[in-house]
């Protein structure tokens, strides 16, 4: 059986270059088996199961919590309450300044309940049955408190207090005043105002959060074994809320089945696991239900615009004013992280200067967000997006027209936009043409119109969305100066070992974006070798991977910091094996090149095969240059080239940024309102891309999950603050039945902040939203409907023609 | 995730089980599963008891007598879409079976089981009763036959008395000229529905609608047929307009939940819809 | 309650191991006996990460009791390979990038097993239709189907 190092390529002669290459990822080879590690399949000698019980009601006192009649159950060994964890832990630390900072959230609930399935108690036993079956013997007493849903009204001053020592559900405020929005105005032939509202939806990858926790207090080190993304980061706020000896930690990650942002926060459960497992004294495993994972948080941001737009009326965009408010939930875990990042797309693709935004955050009894694919860019640019064509139908310019009047040109790039973020590359113009003549534009313009005259539905939607990628943690000192976060980093290895074969390293916590075999193709060209000469250590363990208090993935980067790191680190491995060799062969180090595993002096028959240089750098040093440290393993921190922000609260939040344009056509059932994609093309520049079938299934997975949140996926809160979709019943996670075929095409702007031109992928998890509204908003435009929510049910549409032609009085 | 405990048992012959559901009485018959094994993970039903019937043999099958088609119930839903009989003389029931869910619950997933899980929103129940599907039910009395609209009593309540089981749909043949169609209204293929029509029409030699059979699901606590629609086709030539307006009457006597997949408004609205476009579908069909 | 042996046969071996009457059968199989291909990705029976073969068809294997599985055959993404050889299916999903996190992977290919099996040339509808009860939120599906509609081919042509 071939290996799992075969790649493609592996039967013709190897190419100039490895990146660039559609590699097949050596991943894919456990993984068909059903080899992969994932967190469920580790089993620990004396290993106990975990199992939690959540609050039923979105707003209650916890008035009692009877634990006897589970911990007699045979098999049940430790459980733990909110009371326990107020002791043995401080609430975590969040990013917002007072009074904001007076939000409690602890592991599990203490005091009172604010969401609808907050842990309340945890219970570790010797089966998962029998755990189950502990806390359906836990018996809670709850006082049922007022709830609040609808977050304009928890802005009310009489409303019911979600986190009461903060004295407001307002929990950040701020305005950003960036150019001058007023004088815009009084110079605009018109100003369009809307309400849009961009609804809540999860990310429910296939595998849920799960930790495994082991805490031997024979030697005092903590292992925490979990499928977080982005865990050295998290680490901070662990130690920080425990107090725990932060150098007898380890965390590890093996496979992990997908995060797209939603594994983030999964932090509390990483210390609430650590701390049965420090009661119990044995190795405790959690796995976390889909009902969970649907209802207990891993939202994306929910946020509703009051929105301004002044332009000219030949279509040319002033400026834009918006009030934002963020719908955070009962918890801000990451947030108002979220409700700032705006910052780094502030205009959108366009070219307007001013722009005032009113941002508010704002905690309500919902389940917690987390910084899901798009956080908090694909709000903005949805609500940008959306406005302009609003705006665009009352001026009768056409939808294409004003796109291409306010588009950012490739020219202008490096384009500094109103907050500071500063645009690499990128041609939007040419991507939307591109788009457009993938779909087949003009003929489907004709049979729509045509359609028309029959009464059928068809609309042609268009969006642009733009992955900024690579942050800047500077960017949460605009919510707090004191936030001790700045910059971008990543560690990494590279080393040959005494064969002359190499081993790397960097923490990235992959979980399907095929980062090992990516990073041997990197490295294979540094070092003129093929990528099965490259062993790069699978998941992450902190005690073997290189990491800092950045490292993970998330923020679409790993192919801009990640590789960045590992470019860092080969270099400087290359730089001294080319040094030996020089000694060796008596040349100069600028004369050697490395190719086919060996060092060659350029122009003659002199080389060293790499395993003579590795010989004399790890068993044989006296043969090595007199005063070189012997060893081949180089260790790189890359630093990310950011500043802090400036007086004026400008700032480039995000190195790279890549771009999507999607065109989609649809025809919606006019009797039923429902709606069917026709055809559908993403056209996508992430700049250079490494492996272009990696970046193209992202591509294709991410517009899923724009189509997805666009018309199936909704969490949709009662009243009482339950949600209505807790399970894949009524959560409509769309199967390849409903999801049609991607057309994709792939644009190339290299990124010049980057050594290889790449940028952080992006994938474009955003766009879709505002390419279906904009498709749904066209088919209906017989009727003048406005679409105004970024989701849509047949429901709604039937609801919204039976309005509008009841107005029309058809 | 994992159901709480209860006592299993594996009983080789109806007899067996009829005797095992008598003498406990918080017991719950096994068939398929796929809706049984799904409530006791949610742990939204804990029987003390489960009586599985996978192991009597003779419960599955497919023929034809006196008539008559005779599905024994543990006859998987893959089994019976498939099955050329079915297909060719019962279009409706391979139709709605090929609605349900997916492959995998359709490998597993039985008809009696869905019939006496009898869910309003689910495919089958509102073809057999479309079919005018009789049920077989065996208990300690022996056996008895109830019609399938006495069968559906209530939401996920049937006829049975808790001590029998279903052992066989009987289904009267349907006569030349008449064609046959489900149509499942939902938000996914395999979704439960907002609204479900099955419709079985015959025509004579003039093409005079002489029999009308119309099953709506996801309308009420049980399946209904549309009696009035049905009454406004017989004697008529079908044509689009009549059916477009005898379809407005299919909202007599109904009263569909709201949830979040659907409002009871919008479902009363699109099972007029749908009564219209699948009595076209199995007008369409006549012949083919 | 108390556990009782049950015995199967699995990827052409005679096995057995102890489960309750409640113990599901995705349970046994991975926590009983080791085979960990078999993936939990939800509670109720939608996401089909747990698919396997089990008598010949795909069935969800967190939707059957263990107790059930008394005297089967089941085939389990563990089995497909054969003599050391990737199955063909296996194969495509490789080189179409069928996969991304791979956690719903072995689902993928095992519906994709019985689908070919019993449609050896399907259409792309078929293909979707055949793996609607398989959630995956990588690869938008898109290099799944080209991964089946290219094992087809291979398949055709042994």
């Amino acid at each position: 059986m071939r290996g799992p190092m075969a790649t493609v390529t592996e039967e013709q002669a190897p190419p100039q270059k490895w990146v660039g290459q559609s590699v097949k990822p050596r991943e894919s080879y456990r993984l068909i088996q059903g080899k992969g590690k994932f967190l469920d399949d580790i089993k620990l000698p004396n290993m106990l199961y975990a199992a939690i019980l959540r609050s039923p009601y979105a707003h209650a006192k916890i008035v009692s919590i009877d634990t006897s009649k589970a911990s007699a159950l045979p098999g049940v060994i430790s459980i733990i309450t909110g009371e326990d964890v107020e002791k043995a832990t401080k609430p975590f630390m969040g990013v917002v300044p007072p009074p904001g900072d007076k939000v409690i959230d602890y592991c599990l609930a203490v005091g009172k309940t604010r969401y609808a399935g907050e842990p309340v108690a945890a219970v570790a036993a010797t089966e998962r049955s029998i755990a189950e079956d502990a806390i359906d013997l836990i018996e809670v007493e709850y006082d049922p408190l007022p709830v609040v849903v609808d977050v304009e009204k928890a802005m009310n001053k009489d409303s019911t207090l979600v986190q009461d020592a903060v004295g407001s559900n307002i929990v950040w405020h701020k305005q950003f005043n960036y150019g001058d929005y007023e004088k815009a105005a009084s110079h605009a032939d018109t100003i369009v105002k809307e309400k849009l509202h961009f609804h809540r939806f999860g990310a429910a990858p296939m595998e849920t959060d799960n930790v495994l926790a082991d805490y031997q207090e024979s030697t005092g080190l903590l292992t925490i074994n979990c499928n977080n993304q982005m865990p050295m980061f998290c680490l901070a706020l662990i130690v920080l809320a425990t107090g725990w000896d932060s150098h007898k930690i380890r965390i590890i990650t093996n496979d992990i089945g997908g995060g797209f942002g939603a594994k983030i926060i999964s932090y509390t459960y990483m210390v609430l696991i650590s701390l049965l497992s420090k009661k119990s004294g044995r190795p405790v495993k959690w796995i976390m239900e889909r009902r969970a994972n649907i209802i207990s948080g891993t939202h994306a941001n929910e946020a509703t615009f009051y929105v301004d737009i002044a332009l000219k009326k030949n279509g040319t965009i002033l400026g834009i004013n918006a009030k934002t408010i963020h719908d955070e939930g009962a918890y801000l875990r990451y947030e108002p992280i979220g409700a700032l990042l705006w910052v780094q797309v502030s205009s959108g693709p366009y070219r307007f200067k001013n722009l005032r935004m009113d941002v508010n955050s704002v905690v309500t009894n919902k389940g917690p967000v987390a910084p899901i694919r798009g956080y908090g860019r694909m709000q903005h640019l949805w609500m940008i997006e959306r406005i302009i064509e609003i705006a665009a139908k009352q001026l009768k310019i056409d939808p294409l027209e004003i796109r291409m009047k306010n588009f950012i040109t490739s020219e202008e790039m490096p384009y500094v936009t109103p907050s500071g973020a500063t645009y690499d590359s990128g041609d939007y113009p040419q991507a939307l043409e591109k788009a457009l003549e993938m779909i087949g534009y003009p003929e489907w313009k004709k049979k729509q119109s045509e359609y028309r005259k029959h009464g059928k539905l068809i609309g042609i939607g268009i969006g642009t969305g733009i992955d900024s990628g690579t942050n800047n943690f500077a960017q949460v000192k605009l919510i707090s100066k004191e936030n001790p976060f700045s910059g971008q980093s990543r560690m990494a290895f590279a080393r040959m070992d005494e064969f002359g074969r190499f081993q790397v390293a960097v923490a990235s916590n992959p979980h399907g974006q095929s980062h090992e075999t990516v990073v041997s193709q990197v490295v294979a060209d540094e070092l003129g070798v093929k990528p099965d000469d490259v062993f790069v250590l699978p998941g992450m363990d902190s005690f073997s991977h290189p990491f800092t208090g950045h490292s993970g993935s998330y923020a679409s980067q790993f192919a801009v910091s990640g590789i960045e790191a590992v470019l860092g680190a080969s270099r400087k491995l290359k730089k001294k094996i080319i040094e030996i060799a020089a000694f060796k062969l008596g040349a100069t180090p600028e004369d050697i090149i490395l190719k086919d595993g060996k060092a060659i002096v350029q122009d003659s028959d002199k080389s060293l095969e790499f395993w003579m240089i590795a010989n004399m750098a790890w068993r044989n040093n006296l043969e090595l240059p007199p005063d070189m440290e012997p060893g081949l393993m180089e260790l790189y921190c890359w630093k990310g080239p950011f500043k802090l922000p400036d007086e004026k609260e400008r700032l480039n939040p995000t190195l790279t940024y890549s771009y999507q344009t999607h065109v989609a056509v649809v025809e919606i059932d006019p009797e039923t309102g429902k709606l069917q994609i026709l055809k559908y093309v993403a056209v996508d520049d992430c700049g250079t891309q490494l492996n272009p079938q990696v970046v193209e299934g992202q591509v294709h997975g991410a517009a899923m999950n724009g189509i997805a949140a666009s018309i199936f996926e909704e969490c949709k809160y009662d009243d009482s603050g339950q949600l209505l979709s807790s399970t894949f019943m009524d959560y409509l996670f769309p199967t390849a039945v409903e999801i049609p075929h991607f057309q994709t095409c792939h644009l190339t702007s290299p990124s010049p902040f980057t050594t290889l031109g790449t940028k952080g992928a992006g994938e474009g998890g955003g766009t879709p939203l505002i390419t279906i509204s904009s498709a749904i908003e066209d088919a209906l435009a017989p009727f003048g409907i406005k679409i105004t929510d970024s989701h849509t049910t047949p429901e709604r549409i039937y609801n919204l023609i039976k309005k509008s032609k009841k107005v029309k009085g058809n | 995730m994992i159901p709480r405990s209860f006592e299993y048992y594996n009983p080789s012959s109806l007899e067996e089980a009829i005797k095992l559901l008598d003498s406990n009485e918080d017991s719950k018959v096994l068939a398929g599963g796929q809706s049984l094994i799904a409530l006791m993970k949610l742990r939204l039903a804990s029987p003390e008891s489960v009586i599985d019937l996978n192991n009597i043999s003779g419960m599955s099958y497919i023929k034809e007598s006196d008539g008559k088609l005779l599905i024994g119930a543990l006859t998987t839903h893959d089994m019976y879409e498939n099955s050329d009989l079915v297909k060719q003389k019962f279009f409706v029931l391979s139709e709605a079976a090929s609605r349900v869910a997916d492959q995998q619950i359709r490998n597993k997933g039985t008809i009696g089981g869905t019939i006496c899980h009898a869910d309003p929103s689910a495919d089958v129940p509102t073809a057999i009763l479309a079919l005018d599907a009789d049920i077989v039910i065996t208990g300690p009395g022996g056996d008895r036959v109830v019609s399938a609209k006495d069968f559906f009593v209530d939401f996920f309540t049937t006829a049975l008395n808790p001590n029998e089981i279903v052992k066989e749909i009987q289904i009267p043949f349907l006569g030349a000229r008449t064609g046959s169609a489900y149509f499942k209204h939902a938000r996914r293929e395999g979704d439960f529905a907002i609204a479900s029509v099955a419709a079985i029409i015959t025509i004579d030699e003039e093409g005079v609608c002489t029999k009308a059979s119309i099953s709506l699901g996801s309308v009420g606590p049980t399946p209904l047929r549309a009696t009035k629609v049905e009454n406004a086709l017989v004697g008529k030539t079908l044509n689009d307009d009549l059916i477009a307006e005898s379809s407005q009457l299919a909202d007599f006597n109904i009263s569909p939940p709201s949830d979040i997949h659907g409002s009871a408004d919008y479902r009363v609205k699109m099972t007029k819809v749908f009564t219209k476009r699948v009595i076209k579908m199995a007008l369409n069909r006549i012949g083919s | 309650m108390e556990k009782k042996k049950i015995k199967l046969t699995i990827n052409g071996e005679q096995m057995e191991g102890e489960a309750e009457p409640r113990t599901l059968l995705v349970y046994f199989l991975r926590d009983v006996l080791g085979l960990t291909g078999t993936h939990i990705g939800c509670d109720t029976g939608h996401c089909g990460c747990c698919t396997i073969i089990m008598n010949g068809v795909s069935v969800k294997s967190c939707m059957v009791f263990a107790f059930q599985a008394e005297g089967t055959t089941i085939t389990t993404i563990e089995g497909l390979a054969q003599n050391g050889k990737l199955h063909p299916i296996q194969e495509s999903f490789w080189e179409n990038h069928g996969l991304q996190c791979g956690y719903c992977t072995p689902g993928q290919i095992m519906s994709a097993s019985f689908l070919l099996k019993r449609n050896p040339n399907p259409t792309e509808d078929e293909i979707r239709r055949g793996i609607e009860g398989n959630y995956c939120r990588c690869t938008g599906y898109v290099n799944i189907v080209k991964s089946i509609k290219a094992a087809a081919e291979k398949m055709q042509s042994k």
